[in-house]
């Protein structure tokens, strides 16, 4: 199907204008980030300048230094990612292979965990953890994001078994492997890609969580975003620190979700959606 | 002693290994229930006891003061939530954003699907550029927005002047919740280009080709062709969009925290101002409350269209 040479131009600069406006901010605060203050709050743009590493140095030393929020997050972040990938895989499994009466009640269940309200979940959980003493603690940060990714890895990884025949693992079965071997040797080799992107995308989850740090953490658990908005004072804001730590909170996710850019459709629409 | 102690988790091990597959041993819970038990458990302590808690919130006023004491006050929250012009004023806000946003990212994920859906050369780099927006935290896209329109500083308050607008756009209640519709708009649309090209690459070429040769110009291709066949895709996305909308409530967090003049204070920011800034648990649990019902609403719908798909093939 050709189309007219003229539609074919326009239907290229929209796209160059659909790049343009998903890009530019990005890139606005990389260039931010590497300029000075007076740069990075000039009236007039400035597109062309001596790139300084200023902004990042003042952000690892001196007094308001950002290591342990970095430290936080990465814990947090990599903790509930972990678990929740460990206990969704086996859970999922469970979950696709089960006959149990209640397995329809059970995995509404699941998503209407994974999609509760932030707002509405974390009121109860910051009494609960309260009376545990798990607030301020890292401990506590993770089993809130766990809150989340745990139901949403058991969700998506029972969609990623679904996409296995139960035949494969009936063979195995045949062939004297125990129920355990046939899902350690059979299904779940044939479940990496899905493993490692429940695994991904519980980190973005959690590695860009606010709502739930702002209640939860204090102190001594306080993450990056926290870190962030805590730039943002009533006596102005230090755009350059902070569009450094844009940087830093941005780049690595945007690294791990490329990396599992194939199978992103089937994990950001909870299964619904398999890709190519 | 010691011996028994090791023994008995090897045998209860050998118990579970032999019930999966024997009918004739069959245990109650079975293999995969022994799989899903750890997630169960964390999840009932995670969900469960946090939704009865906030159950019994809503009855109670709630006292932070030397521990944590409920006071029964019977449907007292409620009823004051019943007659509450300012919450309803946040609802009417939530709907406005929530068919804003939504509406907006639909439609216009849809044309840069159908948009991408031509490329032929290149469309693995150009996906990659037009996805970014969605890795990115959303209390940073809202510092972002906040950088790129500030009055004095910003760029695209920069552009804007060029075009005559001078003011602060986080500064007026109109130009405020148009800006944080538009930060979650930039957020989320390339979710829609995602999961609507996913849609696209499906159709069926053929059925596009018969179309072609019949005649079908591409808006009436478009319209009785493409749509109908991926209408499933759009709605699942719709679905998944909903219930996120109610969920995240960073961007408007930190940019205009619900202001000016309470024009962006939808539920979720009332939520967390009623019960982290006034510590009124109680009245705090009965939005929360509101807002769970919409979700297991939503979700609901979503898992019927999801086993209705799995009926179908």
């Amino acid at each position: 199907m050709k189309s007219p040479l003229a539609l074919r131009v326009l239907g290229t600069a929209a796209l160059a204008a659909v790049v343009l406006w998903t890009v530019v901010p990005l890139i606005w605060m990389l260039m931010g980030s590497f300029k000075s203050t007076a740069q990075v709050t000039s009236p007039d743009p400035v597109f062309f300048f001596l790139p300084t590493l200023e902004n990042y140095v003042r952000l690892f030393t001196g007094a308001n230094n950002l290591s342990p929020y970095l430290l936080h997050s990465v814990v947090a972040a990599v903790g509930s990612s972990v678990i929740a990938t460990v206990l969704g895989t086996l859970g999922g499994y469970g979950l696709s292979r089960t006959k149990m009466k209640g397995k329809a009640s059970l995995s509404f269940w699941f998503i209407s965990t994974r999609m509760a309200p932030i707002a509405a979940v974390v009121l109860p959980l910051f009494l609960m953890f309260r009376l545990a003493g798990l607030v301020d603690t890292l401990p506590g940060l993770i089993l809130a994001y766990l809150s989340f990714n745990l139901p949403f890895a058991v969700w998506i990884m029972s969609a990623f078994f679904d996409g296995v025949p139960p035949s494969l693992e009936e063979s195995a079965r045949v062939a004297g492997c125990t129920p355990w071997q046939a899902f350690w040797h059979v299904a779940l080799p044939l479940s990496k890609a899905g493993l490692v992107t429940t695994a991904v995308l519980c980190l973005v989850f959690a590695w860009n969580d606010y709502a739930f740090a702002t209640i939860i953490s204090g102190p001594n658990s306080q993450t990056l975003p926290i870190a962030a908005t805590q730039l943002v004072t009533q006596t102005g804001v230090d755009w350059g620190q902070l569009t450094a730590i844009g940087t830093i909170v941005v780049l690595p996710m945007i690294l791990a979700g490329i990396a599992v850019r194939r199978w992103l459709v089937t994990g950001m629409t909870l299964g619904a959606v398999t890709g190519e | 002693m010691s011996a028994t102690r090791t023994d008995a988790p090897a045998k209860r091990a050998a118990v579970v290994r032999a019930s999966g597959g024997n009918p004739r041993r069959k245990e109650r819970i079975g293999f995969t229930g022994w799989l899903m038990a750890p997630s169960v458990g964390l999840l009932g302590l995670l969900s469960i006891v946090p939704l009865v808690a906030l159950i019994a919130m809503s009855f109670s006023r709630v006292r932070l003061l030397g521990g944590v004491r409920f006071e029964w006050v019977g449907l007292d929250n409620w009823a004051r939530a019943l007659g509450d012009p300012e919450l309803w004023k946040s609802w009417g806000l939530t709907i406005g954003y929530f068919l804003g946003t939504l509406g907006v990212e639909m439609a216009l994920g849809l044309a840069i699907a159908l948009l991408i859906s031509r490329v032929t050369r290149g469309r693995g780099p150009l996906m990659v550029l037009v996805l970014l927006p969605m890795f990115v935290a959303p209390s940073i896209v809202g510092l972002l927005g906040r950088y790129l329109v500030d009055p004095t500083f910003g760029l695209y308050a920069w552009f804007l002047r060029g075009f005559g607008f001078g003011g602060d756009v986080l500064g007026n209640p109109t130009t405020a919740f148009l800006a944080v519709t538009l930060m979650d708009v930039w957020e989320w649309t390339p979710l829609i280009v995602l999961i609507a090209l996913a849609g696209l690459t499906s159709v069926n070429p053929s059925v596009l080709e018969a179309a072609a040769l019949d005649g079908a110009g591409s808006w009436a291709t478009l319209r009785h062709v493409i749509l109908p066949s991926i209408s499933g895709i759009l709605l699942v996305a719709l679905l998944i969009r909903s219930m996120d909308a109610v969920r995240y409530f960073d961007i408007i967090t930190v940019t205009t925290n619900g202001g000016p003049a309470d024009a962006t204070k939808i539920v979720p920011l009332r939520l967390f101002e009623t019960g982290f800034r006034f510590f009124d648990l109680g009245y705090a649990a009965v939005i929360g409350l509101m807002m769970l019902a919409v979700t297991i609403a939503v979700a609901r719908l979503f898992v019927r269209l999801l086993n209705g798909k799995a009926a179908q093939s």
